[in-house]
């Protein structure tokens, strides 16, 4: 291809100063939130400003046979934003408008560049919220959360991004531009709409998201309990899951990142605490208060050595601030982490958080756990230092083993960060041939030509290894821990 | 193939007792349409050889679970090969602690609420017809019911299912954790898909808990307008009633007589359910109480225990058009909320002008509004012609206002002279390559779904 000639076209599309051709410049869009997998450069990244723009620019990309990467804020954490075969990157952060807030119809329409809490932000003073918190909130694209299907602490109780988005605006590979799902419930036809949330970039481009708006709760309260150990801890959380009691957030920190946290931000964590959770329950006020004194019972029951009720907002603050800061407290402690991201059965986390250690102890790591425990959604932190020879190699040699160990009882090997490029190799650890072929067919559907986002979210089909000039095996496929079908 | 060798074929597959032939699956039709054979499978493998033979025959299949919405969809192009889901009745895994529970497609809802109910927990769903509808059913239909309000639908509560395709081939999508984003989500390419891309053998749920106590309060209204600006207001509000379900005057009536129940003749009722712990449940009945008072509610009856259940299986079962041998339709339309009232008095206006009465039952708080359509008594049906163009009169209004109508059951003449699904616009040819992708030789419900898929 004659890329000046492209370039050319595109500035002639979005306008000159919103295209990025310069090397030096490009060096931006390398990598997103996943820093530890090969860099790759977009040849060329445009930022529409509309949806047809954006359809412009994809159905340029479509004659030249380019891969088309969106990117939203770049937080993403398994690389789906990273441009493997280069191609057009299309930025969506000047699409960040919020179109539309109607509170009695509980909804908004939005662009997919605006940051998720500018949303919440829009609508607080009126007594609404927008659902999905991811801890990239104040920094992740409203189009990156749909993309990823982002959770974050709350999906506990309300559920990860997919609940909360009704219809979109598509572009098509082809540059199609398609309507799916709407303000209403149930519109006919394949949900679509669900279909697309999650799906990493690889069905083509949102350019409009109607979203659900929650009304903010009476009342909420939140517990810290301060336990011996991981092991007490996450007994408590299945025990209070098991009492049907659904708080909407239930948070498990381990030692390792309470004393980093505590060096640093103060919080006052008990001074014997092995582990704490963060206990946060909302809703009507005499509700919240029964289930308060549920799991004070428990965990008095159960070992509690402290329990500590935040008095206000301050206090409530202050304890999110410590489970928010949790992952950067963790890079005080070491030169650098791989956060890793699994979901087992609650019922099976004692016996996960005491393997996973052991992983620990077997590769020499330390590994932090900070975690979404009320749904089971694990991030281990194994604290590792690259420049130390074949550090890396082994940081992501166990967290493999981790992956195939929430496999084992019956997990998944992502609960909220996505598959990208990182986890397509365990794609076919967790699924079958058969299954992962049912997801091509998806994929097909909406995108035949392969160019959306390429090389992400689904491995290779055997047949296609050989044909695949760019196929080079994967770190961990090289070490023997995972299989390419 | 003839019909005697077929029979052999499935017997082969399934034993001689599982299959039904010719005139024995008359029961079995579909929009009149009477299949070859039926046969009951009980094993995934089992499914898959059936599937397998009707793929490399080309015959066409109708899943079946207990029938309860088979009316739902387009006339079928041609039903050969019925395959019936009554043994895939079994709860396969239920872990209390994890609030997680694994089920076969053709169990019926009633008996897992039943299995569930021991354990304190249950499935929140609550279909039309709840007493004898399937799980496999339920989700191939997407049916969802007054307590989608607190727990949502279908697609907010699967996590996990098997399927079986038109090849045979089983495949899984999702898995048994609440949480879980690795690749797809293909549980929701099936809901709602019904039975046009595979066979729904086994489903995961997030289940919940019971609530302690479980009340409704049935107020009514002299207006509609009262009861609608009460449900604003209640939204608005930070309750959280499981249900809020607006029944128009004649709906209100009927059902307060299956409820047992008296309510002033012509007022609409407003049905308003909260469960939590006691203080929590009286704290917001008291606000909603006050709520409807401010707006025009001339008194109520609060419900709980049997009371409130017969109430909610008069809903569930609402059919004024089976009894008394009149016939109609059932339309639901989904608006958005503050659309509702509107929508109701629309499909009124419109069912009068042609003769025909109009029961509304909506779940106000999700914008659902389901109409059911019948002939007066004593008088004779409506032509239908002129039933299908006010079908499509009132679809017109309520896509002018971003919502949609489907038919969801209506005798086949008045479907074959209305489009039972409406438009769905440019979306349709991404749906009509998913059939490709999944079902290329069409043997799914051909033609029940959308824009003839």
């Amino acid at each position: 291809m004659d890329k000046s000639k492209i370039v050319d076209e595109l500035a002639a599309i979005v306008g000159r100063e919103w295209v990025i051709s310069d090397a030096d410049e490009l060096i931006v869009y390398e990598c997103d939130g996943m820093t530890y997998l090969d860099k790759a450069v977009p040849d060329v990244v445009v930022l529409p400003d509309t949806t047809e723009q954006v359809a412009a620019v994809v159905k340029v990309c479509d004659r030249e046979g380019l891969a088309v990467v969106p990117r939203g804020a770049g937080t993403g954490l398994s690389g789906g934003a990273l441009p493997l075969k280069g191609g057009v990157m299309i930025g969506l952060n000047r699409m960040n408008r919020i179109l539309e807030i109607d509170l009695p119809n509980q909804r908004a329409v939005v662009e997919p560049g605006l940051v998720n809490i500018a949303l919440t932000q829009a609508v607080r003073d009126h007594g609404y919220f927008f659902a999905p918190d991811p801890a990239s909130q104040t920094a992740s694209s409203i189009g990156g959360n749909v993309a990823e299907n982002a959770g974050g602490p709350h999906c506990l109780k309300y559920g990860a991004t997919t609940m909360h988005i009704l219809g979109l605006e598509l572009v098509l590979s082809s540059g199609e531009i398609v309507q799916v799902g709407g303000k209403t419930l149930d519109v006919p036809g394949y949900d679509l709409t669900g279909l697309f949330v999650g799906s990493e970039g690889t069905f083509g481009i949102c350019t409009k998201v109607i979203v659900r708006l929650v009304r903010q709760p009476e009342a909420v309260q939140t517990l810290l309990a301060s336990f011996r150990g991981i092991e007490e801890a996450s007994e408590v959380v299945s025990t209070i899951i098991a009492a049907g009691i659904i708080p909407s957030a239930l948070e498990l920190m381990d030692r390792h990142i309470i004393r980093a946290l505590e060096e640093w931000l103060h919080i006052g964590y008990h001074e014997g605490a092995g582990a704490v959770l963060l206990i946060e329950l909302d809703g009507p006020a005499a509700e919240i208060a029964a289930q308060a004194r549920g799991i004070e019972g428990i965990c008095r029951t159960q070992g509690v050595l402290d329990l500590r009720n935040a008095k206000d907002d301050q206090e409530r603050a202050l304890l999110w601030k410590g489970r928010k800061g949790a992952a950067a407290a963790v890079g005080r402690i070491t030169h650098e982490y791989y956060l890793q991201d699994g979901v087992v059965p609650r019922t099976k986390l004692p016996y996960v958080l005491r393997e996973i250690e052991a992983i620990g102890r077997r590769y020499d790591f330390l590994i932090a756990n900070v975690f979404h425990a009320g749904d089971g959604n694990l991030h281990p932190l194994i604290c590792f230092d690259s420049r130390r020879e074949g550090e890396l190699q082994r940081a992501i040699a166990a967290g493999a083993e981790i992956m195939k160990l929430c496999l084992s009882v019956g997990g998944s090997i992502t609960g909220e960060h996505g598959i990208g490029m990182e986890k397509i190799d365990f794609m076919p650890l967790m699924y079958s041939p058969d299954d992962l072929d049912a997801m091509r067919k998806v994929r097909n559907a909406f995108d035949r030509t392969q160019r959306c986002n390429p090389g992400k979210l689904l491995p290779t089909s055997k047949s296609c290894v050989e044909t695949s000039v760019a196929y080079r095996p994967h770190r961990i496929e090289r070490e023997g821990l995972a299989q390419r079908y | 193939m003839t019909p005697d060798l077929l029979a052999a074929r499935l017997a082969g597959i399934v034993g001689q007792e599982h299959v039904l032939a010719q005139e024995r699956c008359a029961q079995y039709a579909v929009d009149g349409k009477a299949p070859t054979a039926a046969v009951f499978p009980a094993t995934v493998e089992e499914i898959s050889k059936v599937m397998r033979l009707a793929s490399s025959e080309r015959l066409s299949v109708v899943p079946w679970g207990s029938g309860t919405k088979i009316s739902f969809g387009g006339i079928p192009e041609r039903v050969d090969l019925l395959v019936g889901l009554a043994r895939f009745n079994r709860v396969i895994e239920h872990e209390p602690a994890d609030l997680t529970v694994t089920i076969q497609g053709g169990a019926l809802l009633r008996e897992v609420q039943a299995y569930l109910g021991q354990r304190g927990q249950f499935l929140p769903l609550d279909p039309p017809l709840a007493a004898r509808a399937t799980i496999g059913g339920i989700l191939a239909t997407n049916a969802s019911g007054p307590r989608r309000l607190l727990y949502g639908a279908a697609r907010d509560l699967l996590i996990g299912l098997r399927v079986v395709h038109a090849d045979g081939t089983a495949t899984r999508g999702g898995a048994k954790v609440v949480k879980n984003v690795s690749g797809y989500d293909m549980p929701k390419l099936y809901i709602g898909s019904l039975g046009t891309l595979g066979i729904i053998v086994e489903a995961t749920f997030r289940i919940y808990p019971l609530p302690a106590v479980e009340r409704t309060w049935v107020a009514s209204f002299p207006d509609g307008e009262g009861a609608s600006s009460a449900v604003a207001e209640m939204l608005a509000a930070p309750i959280v009633p499981s249900s809020l379900e607006l029944l128009s005057s004649p709906a209100a009536q009927s059902v307060a007589r299956l409820a047992g129940l008296s309510l002033p003749q012509g007022h609409v009722a407003l049905a308003s359910s909260v469960g939590s712990v006691a203080e929590a449940v009286d704290a917001q009945l008291g606000q909603i109480k006050r709520i409807s008072e401010r707006n025009g509610a001339g008194g109520g009856f609060l419900l709980e225990g049997d009371a409130q259940e017969r109430f909610r299986t008069a809903i569930s079962e609402f059919m004024p058009g089976e009894r008394n041998g009149r016939v109609g339709a059932v339309l639901k339309a989904s608006v958005v909320i503050s659309k509702v009232l509107e929508a109701v008095r629309r499909g009124e206006e419109i069912a009068r002008a042609v003769g025909l009465q109009s029961f509304a039952i909506c779940e106000a708080g999700s914008g659902i509004v389901r109409l059911h359509w019948t002939n007066n008594a004593g008088e004779p049906g409506v032509a239908v012609e002129v039933m299908a163009k006010a079908i499509e009169a009132l679809r017109d209004s309520i896509v002018r206002e971003g919502g949609n109508l489907v038919v969801m059951s209506a005798p086949p003449a008045l479907k074959a002279a209305v489009d039972v699904w409406g438009p769905v616009g440019k979306a349709l040819p991404l749906m009509q390559e998913l059939k490709q992708q999944f079902d290329p030789h069409r043997i799914l419900n051909p033609g029940r779904f959308v824009g003839g898929i």
